[in-house]
């Protein structure tokens, strides 16, 4: 058959490689151009989670609550911790970590499960762990009517600074999108990866100021060290808007100058974590 | 056949798939590999397609045919811009749609109708056009009340039906086959079939893989045949239908299967 050469190649969907820049570019196109897909991926995994359990979405209310009673039961009964209003305390930072948790755990294996929607359609795949980070900012949702709940015994530490929560969340979004991405596409290479992340995110929970807070630990490396963890400055100023601090019993404001050292590293991160994301794409279908 | 830009051009296409980062790699494996990087180079690629040349032109229906591992599906999904050329380059003049496994995208929790939504924003129609194609598709997927129950409660038969509904719902400019022609009942087999002359009729082109030699020599007006990942034969349906009848007898004479394949792999 007739297979002329032609010199000219109009632009085809697999351009030739570009520089890291339009890398990036490409990659939040993707997600940007594919809202309404990541919209529907959101909805079906919310339809999915707890729809044959016999309460069913109250479970996302539940979860938080009872994970809270199990520490508040290790903590205030039998270790006798001594700090006011302990419950809420525990739950002001535990809310925001089960959400970094469940997100994470859900992305890790966001494309890894998907193999024959990855081996047979042609779509972006950053719009998988996106999807993943979006169900996940929905069961943020409703933790925080759990958090609405829990706060009316608790009436008089709410202060104004309560409404500086969405400024937290929006640090933290960019911070769990950045790994998502980034653990999506690792764990597809590798399913190591989504083994190590149960007890990396445990031991991580126990070094972030979760049941303790950072205040309380005595000066020294230790407490250096656990301080350039970027979950520090997030649970901080949630428990600061939340619970307060040991000084002050009602919500003050949170370290803004901590979030956004937090917001710039990010971002950094989830520029670098779009970047690898597109460049591995492509063999996506050839492992998977 | 002059003139005007193929429907679709493969130049000098090779893909490469790397037999070390398959399904169940784990860091120890890569890492114990780095260890001895050096001692076998290249020894870990597999080309499951090798320097093809290809062009379809408008109006064509080609049939793609050969032996299990061939690379016919490969090349398909090439086409659809699934995988990435490890060489070489494929120019595509339109929209693509694909009808490989049936229902692959399909969310067995989700209903028959969530599952239209959702396959059609994979595919990447848009929200009012797949609004307008929904009557369509659940009519001819005919499946009844079940398209309100979710997708894990369906025979596969019923699956299928949905898959190649929603698939040839939007009129492509470019449909890629890939033996989906005997899903289905024998009345659904039949539809189906009348579907794609439709689509045939106004498809710039059509790329079909199927083992059914009978299709090719009834559907399609030009046929290629494929073994380990190269191009052996392009012609006439009939010419490279009989070519591999020969070919796949006298494999049969040689007995032992498997001679034929390692000489290959040791020549290239």
């Amino acid at each position: 058959m007739k297979t002329s050469p032609r010199a000219a190649l109009p632009a085809g969907p697999a351009p030739a490689r570009r520089g890291p820049l339009g890398t990036l570019r490409q990659g939040i196109n993707d997600i940007a151009s594919r809202r309404r897909l990541i919209r529907f991926l959101v909805a079906a995994d919310l339809k999915r989670t707890h729809a044959d359990t016999l309460v069913g979405r109250a479970w996302w209310i539940l979860d938080p609550l009872m994970q809270m009673a199990i520490y508040w039961v290790l903590f205030a009964l039998i270790f006798q911790r001594k700090i006011p209003d302990f419950a809420l305390f525990l739950f002001a930072a535990i809310l925001p970590w089960k959400w970094l948790a469940s997100t994470l755990g859900d992305a890790s294996t966001s494309i890894s499960s998907r193999v024959a929607l990855v081996r047979q359609v042609q779509f972006p795949k950053l719009v998988l762990p996106a999807a993943s980070v979006g169900a996940g900012i929905t069961g943020f949702g409703f933790g925080l009517v759990a958090l609405a709940f829990f706060l009316v015994p608790y009436h008089d530490r709410i202060s104004p600074w309560l409404l500086a929560l969405p400024i937290i969340a929006a640090v933290q979004v960019v911070f769990i999108l950045a790994l998502a991405v980034g653990i999506s596409a690792l764990n597809a290479f590798y399913r190591d990866v989504g083994n190590l992340l149960g007890h990396a995110l445990r031991l991580w929970f126990y070094m972030s100021p979760g049941l303790y807070s950072l205040d309380s630990l005595p000066e020294g490396p230790v407490r250096t060290i656990l301080s350039l963890n970027p979950m520090a400055p997030i649970l901080d100023s949630y428990r600061r808007i939340i619970w307060g601090t040991e000084e002050v019993a009602h919500g003050v404001a949170p370290d803004f100058a901590a979030l956004a050292v937090v917001l710039v590293v990010s971002l950094i991160l989830l520029a670098f974590a779009i970047v690898g994301f597109k460049r591995a794409e492509p063999a996506f279908a050839r492992i998977l | 056949m002059s003139g005007a830009q193929p429907a679709i051009l493969v130049r000098g296409l090779g893909v490469r798939y790397n037999l070390t980062l398959t399904r169940r790699t784990t860091l120890k494996s890569t890492l114990a590999r780095l260890g001895r990087r050096s001692a076998a180079p290249g020894a870990r690629h597999f080309w499951a397609l090798k320097d093809l040349d290809l062009a379809v032109e408008h109006g064509e229906t080609i049939g793609l045919i050969g032996p299990n591992g061939a690379g016919k599906s490969t090349l398909l999904l090439a086409i659809a811009g699934i995988l990435e050329p490890s060489t070489g380059s494929i120019v595509v003049d339109g929209r693509v749609s694909t009808l490989l496994t049936l229902g692959a995208g399909f969310d067995a929790d989700l209903t028959g109708r969530d599952n239209i939504r959702l396959a059609g924003a994979f595919l990447g129609i848009e929200g009012r056009e797949l609004e307008a194609l929904t009557p369509g598709i659940l009519d001819f997927a005919d499946i009844g009340d079940f398209i309100d129950a979710p997708v894990k409660t369906y025979s596969l038969g019923m699956k299928a039906r949905l898959g190649f509904s929603i698939a040839t719902a939007i009129t492509p400019d470019i449909l890629l086959l890939d033996e989906v022609l005997g899903t289905g009942d024998q009345e659904f087999r039949a539809k189906s079939q009348l579907r794609i002359r439709e689509l045939m009729t106004r498809a710039k082109a059509i790329v079909m893989v199927t083992h059914d030699l009978t299709y090719v020599t009834e559907f399609c007006n030009r046929a290629v045949l494929l073994e380990q990942g190269r191009l052996v034969h392009d012609g006439a349906p009939e010419e490279t239908v009989a070519l591999y009848r020969e070919r796949v007898a006298k494999k049969k004479l040689l007995a032992a299967g498997t001679s034929g394949r390692f000489e290959d792999a040791a020549a290239s």
